[in-house]
């Protein structure tokens, strides 16, 4: 009860903050500018057959908010400070927690070398670290198999330190920039994956670890192209209660997970040339895990690509359509192989989703947009690691297709 | 058949329509505590979307960008490739969202921009080339050829003939310069303006000498003439 009037008051925070923001975005502290910023965004999603992203979306669901407030300064010309407080509800996840997203000590020393230290967002592909704030793109949702939205706390920051920095070349040979981190990953009880596995009985009390990784990413000589690759490494551990699976009846027993092997590639390139933009990204997701204090063991290979492009076609319109392909293939070992044969075949609709979308955006003013995207998938992706599609809210079993439509609407400022 | 051919020519048309010719003249412009008298394009855009805080020298720098308007869409369409002011915004958004950076000052004129940049340290900003900037510095743009990294060891400034001072003809001229080894300026050709400030601009360059190179090397840069200066 008490997290509710928490977040109620950080509700209404967030609303006065942006009331007194959209008068002034910035005022005065210790002779220092302080600039304030935040959004808001509210969206509504039908779906014509399975129940979408925790949300009851077969019979329309606007169980899909999010918001959050940052302040930041610049303390001295190489020096700034700054934190964001976020709060989400999306189906049954969030459920109006708020978190704090990220809140940074950055210190630039040169353009080539940088350090920044506190809860960093985490530096994986294009869209990684904005991945909450869908004003700054087209589309509604961005590409599911790459960034699934159920699964943000995974990858959306470290409790830790980066280093950064960028190297222009000589002879016109473009810009490089690098970033290179460790931190400490900490999943809210309330993201994705501990609700998925609350449906075998788990009780999550705890979920995070060790997160360290790169990235490199060149701005190409030629005018408007980026492409760049990351690499994240992981090594998690998540606690709790679960139901006995080899007896049922006797109640809970101790529930842990941890990695043995845990890492992501993604490999990215952007193309912008006027009002047009292309994007691609490949993400593989490896994860082999100890299950039970050792007793099991699981292996799943989960892949997944985009194609996107979008086009501005005048000063308020934007349309765009993407493609999204993910595969998960997943073979469990030890005492819980008996309960889960291997799932190696992604042509079945288990074990893929592939997503054709389209989508309109209009933009109110500077500050408010809406965006209307229609979604058509092949497949549900299930398990063992969640991809929107939860057998919780979709206890009568899933149907192949899904169609869906999104409307969403942000204010920012 | 016909149709078809129509539509697709209407859609490829379309898509690769830039957003409006831009016709602006843009020169950029710096407080006097900033040391340097040119400016590298890349580093231009480099401060501008705060990749980098600081020019070539160490000197901090801030930028300071208009609001909207010719001038601004000039600038971000010649030096920041974006496209649209739209595009700067969601650039700088994804910044500040992310925690790596804030939203930059902007302002609603030339005249307020060159006011702000007059009084504020480190300052640096653009404005129309015929905008008058009194004691505030304006900065030579070098383009990036392969010869951008030179040094210029001695540099002569051009005459500007006081007929067009004294009827207000001004302007920004581009010159594109092939530099020998020795660092003596071979050639010039000149790009684009007045084509007598373009032969006063020529004059003067000519005299420039750059650091020795192992090769002879090709650079484009921006002269401007202010006749409120």
């Amino acid at each position: 009860m008490h997290k509710r009037i928490l977040s109620l008051v950080f509700a209404l925070w967030c609303f006065q903050a942006g009331q007194f923001a959209l008068m002034a975005q910035e005022f005065k502290l210790l002779d220092r500018t302080v600039q304030v910023h935040g959004f808001l965004s509210q969206g509504f999603v039908y779906t014509n057959d399975n129940n979408w992203l925790t949300m009851n979306t077969s019979q329309g669901s606007a169980a899909f908010t999010d918001f959050g407030v940052n302040m930041s300064s610049q303390v001295t010309d190489k020096f700034r400070i700054g934190a964001q407080g976020y709060d989400r509800n999306l189906g049954q996840l969030g459920q109006y927690h708020p978190s704090l997203d990220w809140a940074v000590a950055d210190y630039r020393l040169k353009s080539w070398f940088g350090v920044r230290g506190g809860k960093v967002k985490t530096t994986l592909g294009l869209y990684n670290d904005t991945q909450g704030e869908d004003f700054l793109r087209t589309f509604a949702l961005l590409p599911q198999s790459v960034y699934p939205t159920d699964l943000r706390d995974a990858t959306i920051s470290h409790l830790g330190a980066d280093m950064y920095g960028e190297i222009s070349f000589r002879h016109r040979l473009g810009v490089l920039a690098y970033t290179a981190y460790a931190g400490h990953r900490n999943d809210s009880i309330y993201s994705g994956y501990p609700y998925y596995l609350s449906s075998f009985g788990a009780d999550i009390k705890s979920y995070g670890g060790l997160q360290y990784g790169g990235d490199l990413r060149w701005s190409t000589p030629l005018k408007g192209l980026l492409i760049g690759a990351s690499r994240m490494n992981e090594d998690i551990t998540g606690k709790g209660s679960a139901i006995n699976p080899f007896d049922p009846g006797a109640g809970l027993v101790p529930y842990s997970e941890s990695s043995k092997a845990d890492w992501t590639n993604q490999f990215y390139g952007e193309y912008v040339v006027g009002r047009f933009r292309i994007d691609s990204e490949y993400r593989r997701y490896w994860r082999n895990q100890e299950l039970f204090s050792g007793t099991s063991e699981s292996f799943a290979d989960i892949r997944g690509w985009y194609v996107s492009g979008a086009y501005r076609i005048c000063k308020r319109l934007q349309i765009g359509s993407y493609y999204s392909h993910y595969t998960i293939s997943n073979i469990v070992g030890g005492a819980l192989s008996a309960f889960y044969p291997p799932a190696t075949d992604t042509t079945i609709p288990a074990n893929h989703d592939y997503d054709k979308v389209i989508t309109g955006r209009v933009d109110l003013n500077k500050f408010w947009n809406v965006k209307v995207e229609g979604h058509f998938m092949n497949g549900y992706g299930s398990g063992p690691y969640p991809n929107g599609f939860y057998t919780q809210v979709n206890a009568s079993g899933f149907a192949p297709n899904t169609n869906a439509l999104v409307l969403k609407t942000s204010l920012n400022f | 058949m016909k149709n078809h051919k129509l539509l697709s020519l209407l859609v490829v048309v379309v898509i690769f329509a830039p957003f409006r010719v831009i016709a602006a003249n843009v020169k950029v412009i710096a407080n006097r505590s900033v040391k340097v008298d040119t400016i590298y394009a890349n580093e231009v855009k480099s401060v501008f979307l705060e990749e980098s805080t600081s020019l070539r020298d160490g000197t901090h720098v801030e930028p300071v960008f208009e609001k909207d308007g010719p001038v601004h869409e000039a600038f971000l369409h010649e030096y920041l490739a974006a496209g649209t002011d739209d595009d700067l915004q969601s650039y700088y958004r994804a910044l500040v969202f992310s925690g790596r950076g804030s939203m930059p000052k902007q302002l609603g004129s030339d005249a307020e921009v060159v006011a702000y940049v007059a009084r504020t340290k480190g300052a640096i900003g653009y404005v129309s080339a015929e905008t008058a900037v009194g004691d505030v510095k304006t900065l030579t743009i070098v383009s990036e050829g392969n010869g951008a990294q030179r040094r210029l060891i001695t540099r002569v400034e051009p005459d500007y003939p006081n007929t067009l001072k004294r009827l207000n003809i001004g302007g920004t001229v581009r010159l594109q310069l092939t530099i020998g080894p020795r660092g003596n300026v071979e050639a010039i050709e000149v790009l684009g303006g007045n084509p007598i400030l373009g032969e006063s601009a020529a004059a003067a360059v000519k005299q420039w000498v750059y650091t020795a190179s192992r090769s002879r090397t090709i650079t484009q840069l921006s002269i401007p003439f202010d006749s409120q200066h």
